[in-house]
């Protein structure tokens, strides 16, 4: 594929938790990959810790590479998980500045936003790290979609 | 939230009280049956869950021999389920990292005193108050010191040693600890950056969901003679400590689980999950992640022994005197190990994952510390924070039937979610206390995604596990102090 793939319009970007007997998943919807993969971003964040009050943040940059979009998910959430996890802090959010798929695959360059925890950032979940168990993503009429499921 | 998604019915046919079969016929590709042990109750609410497809995915990888097997506390995880079990010849099976874990080396240890009930009644607050300052635990936990590099390298080469010669214990510590508490085909060299840094300053850290560290003790003797060679005693005070390699051990299974996503397909190697990625045991990406394994499985090592000598400073200046706090044993339930097994008529070197399972080798294995080698390998079986856990020993059936293996804790019944819905305006703090058990905590929320409700009775676990002639119990343990992340 070359370049982004298009969006898919009028498509509202939403995610929600899915039940898992020892582990947790979510689902993401969103117009298109970049969107999906910042909507699952801010899903694992809320997984992570209650970062609704997080003033204080810092900035990282962001880059993976994989050979198809489902493996990129794979990359990219393990790229927060491990950053959260090194710096000891909490993720809040992370933007997608550049999505490119070529012959030799795909790469997703971005930004990610950390703050650490106090009062105002509490821990929910110790996220260990992004599976591809039952790993989806797909454009569908709705929009393009994504069910990831984490260990925790 | 969704609910837990509902699978197929697999065929699955009854084998006897605590045996059921998922035919080869069940799913395309599967190489073996899958054997999953459980008894009536155990079974029924597994029969639309998700695991038992998990058993027979396994089935279809190259080079497994026996069955796919699924111990009592089997349920859904991720690529493998939690509580299989699966063997694969040296020269045509394969590694999986999916099938050790993210949590490398995850596994638990137990510690005996020589106090009573009645020493840590009056002291119990105190107690868990310098516990819980002593062992940091919860999200984000960390010592405030990073190692070095060199000090990192010492660590995962040489495991508990390491621990006991930076002075955190003793040999003796290690003459009880699987494999001596180090794998030396450890290869610091395959590990990441990132993974080192997420580890440099979680060693002696707890972590958090259902890791844990408990004060309990021995209230039932279920074989006095196997107890008093374990050294357990009615009455007597006990340490249990569940956590595994941090970070380092999710970030090495993260790394490999990637390389071997891209290598899969080069092997000519089709899998039903993608989780399930795996490379042939003798190829490059195997010993990469072999050594890589061995590497977080010695930092989990050094990890439970240094969170055991902070218990042991703890109870020193708690109760004013030198209670040593001798370790019984030390039991992995995340790994893959070589070890020799006999299939059909031949003694054979496999590759044995066990994923939420414990080694159970019987009396005689030459695998098991001298101290035990008359009564079996010390199996710790940890419950829920509410009821109890069991220490069994070893039994030749596990040899025959599940490479030596058995169930490693209770096993989940539902999911996080369902268990903070159903126990909404619970004080489960308060209603511990009252059954004598104090409790803390670093997040709230994490009590009810781990209290009782949310797992299977570890007794009727352990019940089937010696049904079927894998697991002598040989003490049940309650808790009386829960430290949790």
């Amino acid at each position: 594929m070359d370049g982004t793939p298009g969006q898919v319009e009028g498509v509202q970007r939403w995610h929600a938790a899915v039940a898992h007997t020892a582990d947790v998943g979510v689902r993401a919807t969103a117009p298109d990959p970049r969107g999906l993969l910042e909507e699952a971003a801010t899903a694992l964040a809320e997984l992570s810790a209650d970062v609704s009050h997080a003033k204080h943040v810092r900035a990282q940059e962001i880059e993976v590479r994989a050979d198809d979009l489902a493996a990129l998910t794979f990359a990219w959430l393990n790229e927060l998980v491990g950053l959260a996890d090194a710096l000891g802090e909490a993720l809040v959010e992370a933007r997608v500045e550049r999505l490119d798929s070529s012959p030799d695959g795909w790469l997703a360059r971005g930004k990610a936003t950390f703050a650490a925890y106090d009062a105002q950032v509490q821990p929910r979940l110790q996220v260990k790290a992004a599976t591809f168990h039952r790993l989806k993503v797909a454009r569908l009429a709705g929009g393009w979609n994504l069910e990831a499921y984490f260990d925790v | 939230m969704s609910a837990l998604a509902a699978e197929p019915h697999l065929a699955l046919e009854r084998i006897d009280a605590f045996r059921w079969r998922i035919p080869r016929s069940a799913q395309a590709g599967m190489r073996v049956d899958g054997l999953v042990f459980a008894d009536d109750g155990l079974i029924e609410p597994l029969r639309d869950d998700p695991c038992l497809s998990q058993v027979a995915n396994v089935a279809t990888l190259p080079g497994i021999v026996g069955h796919s097997l699924g111990m009592p506390d089997l349920h859904w995880g991720y690529g493998f389920p939690i509580g299989g079990v699966a063997a694969f010849t040296l020269d045509e099976g394969v590694v999986s990292p999916g099938g050790i874990g993210f949590d490398i080396n995850c596994g638990v240890r137990l510690l005996r005193s020589d106090l009573a009930i009645a020493d840590v009644k009056p002291v119990a607050d105190r107690l868990a108050d310098a516990l819980f300052r002593a062992v940091p635990s919860g999200v984000g936990a960390h010592t405030g010191r990073r190692l070095n590099r060199a000090e990192l390298d010492d660590v995962l080469q040489k495991g508990a040693a390491w621990a006991v010669a930076a002075g955190h214990g003793t040999a003796d510590d290690l003459a009880v600890t699987e494999e001596g508490g180090r794998l030396d085909t450890a290869d610091p060299g395959q590990l990441s950056e990132r993974a080192r840094l997420r580890g440099s300053n979680q060693l002696g850290t707890l972590g958090s969901g259902n890791h844990f560290l408990e004060v309990q003790v021995v209230d039932q003797l279920l074989d006095p003679s196997a107890a008093a060679v374990l050294g357990l005693r009615p009455g007597q005070i006990t340490v249990m400590i569940h956590c595994g390699s941090r970070g380092l051990g999710h970030q090495v299974c993260t790394d490999h689980v990637a390389v071997m996503d891209r290598a899969v397909l080069r092997y000519g190697i089709s899998i039903p999950d993608r989780q399930l990625a795996c490379v042939p045991l003798g190829s490059p990406e195997a010993r990469a992640y072999l050594g890589a394994m061995g590497a977080a499985a010695n930092f989990a090592w050094a990890n439970r022994q240094l969170i055991a000598d902070a218990v042991r400073r703890t109870f020193a200046s708690v109760f004013g005197l030198d209670h040593s706090l001798p370790l019984v044993y030390d039991v992995s339930h995340n790994m893959a190990k070589f070890e020799r097994h006999r299939v059909g008529e031949r003694e054979v070197d496999l590759c044995v994952h066990r994923k939420g399972a414990t080694r159970a080798f019987p009396a005689g294995h030459p695998g098991i510390p001298d101290a035990y080698r008359e009564v079996g390998q010390p199996v710790l079986i940890p419950g829920d924070m509410g009821r109890a856990s069991i220490v069994g020993v070893g039994l030749p059936g596990a040899m025959a039937e599940t490479f030596g293996s058995t169930c490693h804790g209770a096993g989940r019944t539902m999911s996080r979610h369902a268990a903070l819905r159903q126990l909404r305006g619970v004080n489960l703090i308060d209603e511990l206390r009252r059954e004598g058990i104090i409790v803390r905590v670093s997040r709230r929320g994490l009590l009810a995604e781990e209290a009782s409700v949310a797992y299977k009775d570890v007794e009727s676990v352990v019940g089937v596990a010696a049904g079927a002639g894998h697991v002598r119990p040989v003490a049940r343990l309650r808790p009386l102090v829960v430290v949790k992340g």
